[in-house]
């Protein structure tokens, strides 16, 4: 490969492209670093342009994904070394943060020789040269990022996927429906009536008939409404938040449940607001085939349920679940299908999916962990998502999305089931979590006491930190 | 539709050749078009708005303040709020910007001929009056008594105080400032209250008076209720609503409330008007 | 007045309606999208051109008039110095091939709103480039509703030619509706059979009997004077409880025009686009200074439905914003159905109604 450049000058291929390389540093270590550099005249290839931060801590990924859609053709962050942290610990929840970032970088088949990451201190100018080296002549390599996140070379066809699961078969037609189904009419009527609660959320029969929809019980007789059965696809958690004028129960599967304990734990709902009663369920089926969240659901009936109700009765608490399907989650066999193939290939894959978009927000608004006042989509200033529903925005959209649900999503899977695009988001959020557990140990919790992976940290974490 | 004509929602370009700041906040450019053509041919009527473009930023949708006598050149007003009137305002003299319009109706100020006519403005809102009350004043003879009522939070906040005395010196022409309580310097000798209990205290002819009026929208439904007490007929009361706007020619539907496309059908609405639209401003 | 009609075989309306992307015709037609359901798309396959489609695509087709994002002007800055450079249009015809009755009822309530005084030029310049082909139903699917909304599953509205494939006979009854579409077809009109009357006669019994499968009721007399009543009424809390505020249901839909106009790029140079929008987006109303007219979702849902049942047929002669089409009820993920619910606010503001004229206390 070509040597050093001279100072002053970038790395230059026979035509006119030079890599343009943006670094986030810290104010404390990396910018002082990189100052010390020039003080004792180090030499080191000039196609870096800083953006100094206060804390590693504060990079947030959306400047990663900006300077990409701005041209950039490689990333660099740099920070204290963990325990030099001018704020303790920034760094160290920076580590997790961007390690998980990288990975879903890696999972949309970005180069991984664009983006870097580093720990160096004031005093390191020699590391910081020999650094920007090393970065310089790796994107270099992966060549011009011409077009957001590169145009695919490769061509991908949808063929490659697994099927999503087993085949098809006959959903279960369970009598054990009706019987919960009596069971949690009768429930709902005697909260209502002893007055434990001002409303029970629940699900009604929809206008079609493999839906069930969402339905509002205040009354005692209005409870006769309600039905339980293998088509309740919606998570209702998002239903209990901000209501006023009393209690509200809840009807909960055990993944919905896990999105009350969020908002629990994120402080959007009261314990005292909210009776969560847990359904025995055996699992919910899309036409013809068991969702593929509930291949992946050991769990018995959420520990946060004050209720349970199944077929052969109502209990107070939580009770042990029905019986599960112990087969493979059918996405683990798509992330393997879609990590086996070569970068390129996978860039094709989720171009051709974000390019779908339509930026109806529906992932959002059906995400009970989506709840911010003002979205950043929606802010101008600046505007971090480009508002056209195409290219970039559309990329930035999707990744910006994944990363706030990041060790906090409960894999309720809603915004896989509601998007009108099809687009897997289900896999993004799934590649996730594995990775979070893989590495952190974690799932996002049922315990609204238990911090999610990227809130907290530990001082050995591994990560591509150099 | 000809082959050269300007594509609707493309700006025809225009820079800032003046500015004035009116509070802390508060700005008056005045714009001038970039082609003598357009400038001859561009015309509007006192209470229509453009669409002010700041390239990068976007668009915002203001009032046209000065007089459409005032040929060649329009003045706008506007506080610094959102991204646009941020950026607007970061411009200085010589800068580009770009201009769509004139949009909307206007005041229908040939038919307050011989009227006494009340032009309220609470902060930003005196922005919208004021094109209507020069253009009246241009007309001075055909009008009866003329009263200003200017309002805003803090006497700093006051948008256009250094015409008070120019107002002043026109016969007929009464001008009365008004702060909120807590609002006043030392030494002021303004109005201290909420403009709507002043403007009922201050005795005008509720049958004769034609009250036009821009401000806050709690502003304008305690005038809307001063007015009723007053005897105005809602006919009377005319003012300019301030929707959300997009495009400014009736097809986003973002300004959309009722039958009513704010930027086609308004902005100049009576209060017979609006007490048939469904309350969404 | 005399129907212009032809009898076509499938091989004489394959030659045809194939060879449009080799006589410089951009085609597009129903595919099927990546999960298997029906989309339009742009094509140059004969067979998929010619080959029809069960029930209706997922989206509608309004993005090949109205696209999704469209790029008003590039500027440019230098010094003080600004340049604009408009989008190149393209010239080529295009032939939107296999929409619904409804579909194209749809692209007429578009045409209202952006072809009024003044009109969208690049909505104008699509809209006289583009011929629509209209396909009958064979079948209704549980959503449908356009007998409801004054439409029908073999309606022409809209349409510049319309193809009725006459049950299992393979014959199909291509019908010219307007000068641009008989221009169309008459490069190869004349080798085709004349239609009878007896087709004619076949088409409309076979669209009368997909009407008579739609189950859903007709709204009553004078929906938009009853809605537009109902402003206030409690029933919109109720039919809105479940509305989560995402944008599917306006994007999906065939007539909802809404769009956002925002600059990307920075200060030298960037683009502005408009880009489709949805009243059920918090922010559609919100003013710069934070105060929202429309402050919750239910505010939000009942514009929705007042804006298609209310306030359009006010201003255009009774005629509703919404054509049937039932994507709306497909997609929500609230399940929440608009035929249920302008039904519930229709007939809540008629009892309102009736029990004032009879004296009963409200």
């Amino acid at each position: 490969m070509s040597k050093v450049a001279p100072a002053g000058s970038g790395y230059q291929t026979a035509g006119e492209w030079a890599p343009r390389i943006v670094a986030f540093t810290c104010n404390w270590c990396s910018y002082s670093g990189a100052d010390m550099a020039g003080t004792a005249r180090l030499t080191y290839p000039a196609n870096v342009r800083i953006v100094r931060m206060l804390c590693s801590g504060r990079m947030d990924p959306l400047f990663a994904l900006k300077a990409f859609e701005e041209g950039a053709d490689g990333v660099l962050v740099s920070g204290c070394h963990p325990g030099d942290c001018h704020y303790v610990q920034g760094n160290l929840y920076a580590r997790r943060r961007l390690e998980i970032f990288a990975d879903l970088m890696e999972l949309l088949g970005l180069d991984p020789r664009r983006l870097h990451f580093a720990w160096v201190s004031a005093s390191e100018g020699v590391k910081w040269s020999e650094l920007i080296g090393r970065v310089t002549r790796s994107v270099l390599e992966a060549g011009p990022n011409g077009e957001w996140l590169s145009a695919p070379t490769a061509e991908f066809s949808s063929a490659k996927l697994p099927e999503p699961g087993p085949p098809p078969r006959t959903a279960p037609t369970r009598d054990a429906n009706a019987a919960t189904t009596s069971h949690l009419r009768q429930l709902a009527r005697r909260l209502l009536e002893e007055g434990e609660v001002s409303r029970v959320i629940g699900y009604a029969e929809g206008a079609q008939s493999d839906q069930m929809v969402p339905a509002f019980v205040e009354t005692p007789e209005d409870a006769e409404r309600l039905v339980w059965n293998e088509r309740c696809y919606a998570n209702l958690a998002n239903y209990a938040v901000h209501r006023s004028g009393g209690a509200t129960a809840l009807i909960a599967k055990t993944c919905d449940a896990k999105s009350i304990a969020g908002l629990l734990r994120e402080n959007q709902l009261r314990r005292d607001e909210v009776v969560v009663v847990g359904v025995s369920c055996s699992g919910i089926w899309h036409g013809d085939r068991l969702a593929a969240k509930c291949y992946g659901c050991d769990e018995d009936v959420s520990p946060l349920a004050d209720w349970t109700v199944g077929p052969d009765g109502t209990a107070r608490g939580s009770i042990p679940a029905a019986g599960r399907d112990t087969s493979p989650d059918p996405r683990d066999a798509a992330l393997e299908a879609l990590s086996s193939l070569p970068p390129d290939e996978r860039l094709a894959f989720w171009q051709g999916e974000f390019d779908r978009c339509i930026r109806c927000y529906a992932c959002r608004a059906v995400c009970p962990m989506c709840y911010c006042d003002t979205c950043i989509t929606d802010k101008h200033r600046p505007q971090w998502i480009s508002a056209p529903q195409s290219g970039p925005g559309n990329t930035s959209w999707n990744v910006v999305r994944a990363m706030h649900l990041a060790g906090r999503c409960s894999d309720c899977d809603e915004c896989a089931r509601v998007c009108p695009s099809g687009i897997r988001l289900d896999l993004i959020n799934r590649s996730l979590a594995q990775g979070i557990k893989r590495k952190y140990g974690t799932m996002v919790s049922a315990d609204p006491a238990v911090k999610t992976a990227l809130t907290t940290y530990r001082p050995d974490d591994a990560g591509r930190f150099v | 539709m000809n082959a050269t004509a300007v594509e609707t929602l493309v700006p025809i370009l225009g820079s800032i050749t003046e500015v004035r700041e009116e509070t802390h906040d508060v700005r008056t450019l005045r714009l001038d078009l970039a082609d003598s053509e357009e400038a001859e041919s561009f015309t509007w009527r006192a209470g229509q708005f453009v669409m002010v473009s700041v390239f990068g930023a976007g668009e915002s949708a203001l009032t046209i303040t000065n007089p459409p006598a005032q040929k060649g050149f329009i003045e706008v007003t506007f506080r610094q709020m959102g991204t646009v009137t941020s950026a607007l305002r970061r411009l200085s003299e010589g800068e580009p910007v770009g201009l769509r319009g004139p949009y909307g109706n206007s005041f229908p100020v040939e038919e307050w001929r011989g009227r006494d006519i009340a032009f309220v403005g609470g902060g930003i809102g005196m922005a919208a009056v004021h094109a209507p009350l020069w253009d009246v004043l241009g007309n001075r003879e055909a009008y009866g008594e003329i009263t200003v009522m200017a309002g805003a939070k803090t006497v700093a906040d006051l948008v256009y105080r250094n015409e008070a005395g120019r107002l002043r010196d026109i016969p007929g022409v009464r001008v009365i400032q008004v702060v909120d309580p807590g609002g006043e310097e030392p030494g002021w000798d303004g109005e201290v209250g909420l403009i709507p209990q002043v403007f009922e205290r201050m005795g005008l002819s509720g049958r004769d008076t034609t009250v036009v009026v821009c401000g806050p929208p709690v502003m304008l439904g305690f005038m809307l209720q001063a007015t009723t007490r007053m005897g105005t007929p809602p006919s009377q009361v005319i003012t300019t609503l301030e929707n959300r706007m997009k495009c400014g020619v009736g097809y986003c539907g973002h300004c959309n409330v009722g039958e009513f496309m704010v930027c086609r059908d308004g902005p100049v609405v009576s209060g017979e008007v609006i007490s048939q639209l469904p309350n969404e401003f | 007045m005399e129907q212009a009609g032809w009898i076509l075989d499938e091989e004489q309306w394959k030659a045809w309606a194939g060879s449009l992307p080799a006589s410089g015709c951009r085609v597009i037609a129903p595919a099927r999208g990546p999960r298997g359901e029906a989309a339009f798309t742009k094509t140059d396959d004969a067979d998929q051109i010619a080959r029809g489609y069960p029930g209706k695509t997922q989206m509608s087709p309004k993005e090949f008039l109205f696209p999704r994002s469209e790029t008003l002007f590039e500027f440019r800055l230098a010094g003080n110095t600004v340049t604009l450079v408009r989008p190149p249009r393209s010239d080529n015809k295009q032939v939107l091939i296999g929409l619904r009755p409804c579909d194209a009822a749809g692209l007429r309530r578009l045409d209202e709103v952006f072809l009024q005084d003044p009109a969208d030029e690049a909505y104008e310049h699509r809209r006289n480039q583009t011929v629509v082909i209209v396909e009958a139903c064979t079948e209704a699917t549980p959503s449908c509703f356009c007998t409801a909304v004054g439409g029908s599953p073999g309606g022409t509205e809209g349409a510049d030619l319309h193809v009725t494939r006459l049950g299992g006979s393979g014959r199909i009854l291509l019908r010219a509706i307007t000068q641009t579409g008989s221009e169309l077809a008459s490069a190869a009109s004349a080798s085709w059979a004349r239609a009878t009357e007896a087709d004619f006669a076949e088409a409309g019994d076979q669209a009368e009997a997909v009407s008579s499968s739609i189950r859903r009721q007709p709204l009553p007399a004078r929906t938009p004077e009853l809605l537009e009543g109902s402003f206030e009424a409690p029933e919109w809390e109720v039919v809105a409880s479940a509305c989560i505020g995402c944008g599917i249901c306006t994007y999906a839909c065939p007539s909802c025009s809404c769009f956002d106009i925002a600059d990307t790029g920075g200060a030298a140079c960037g683009s502005r686009c408009r880009s489709w929008d949805s009243c059920a987006f918090g922010e559609f109303t919100k003013h710069a200074s934070g105060h929202n007219p429309r402050p919750k979702q239910s505010a939000r849902y009942r514009q929705r439905l007042m804006h298609k049942f209310a306030y359009f047929p006010s201003q255009h002669a009774g005629q509703l914003m919404c054509v049937g089409c039932g994507r709306c009820i497909d997609l929500c993920p609230a399940g929440i159905d608009i035929h249920q619910a302008v039904l519930a606010l229709a007939g809540a503001a008629r009892a309102a109604h009736r029990g004032a004229d009879e004296g009963v206390p409200v």
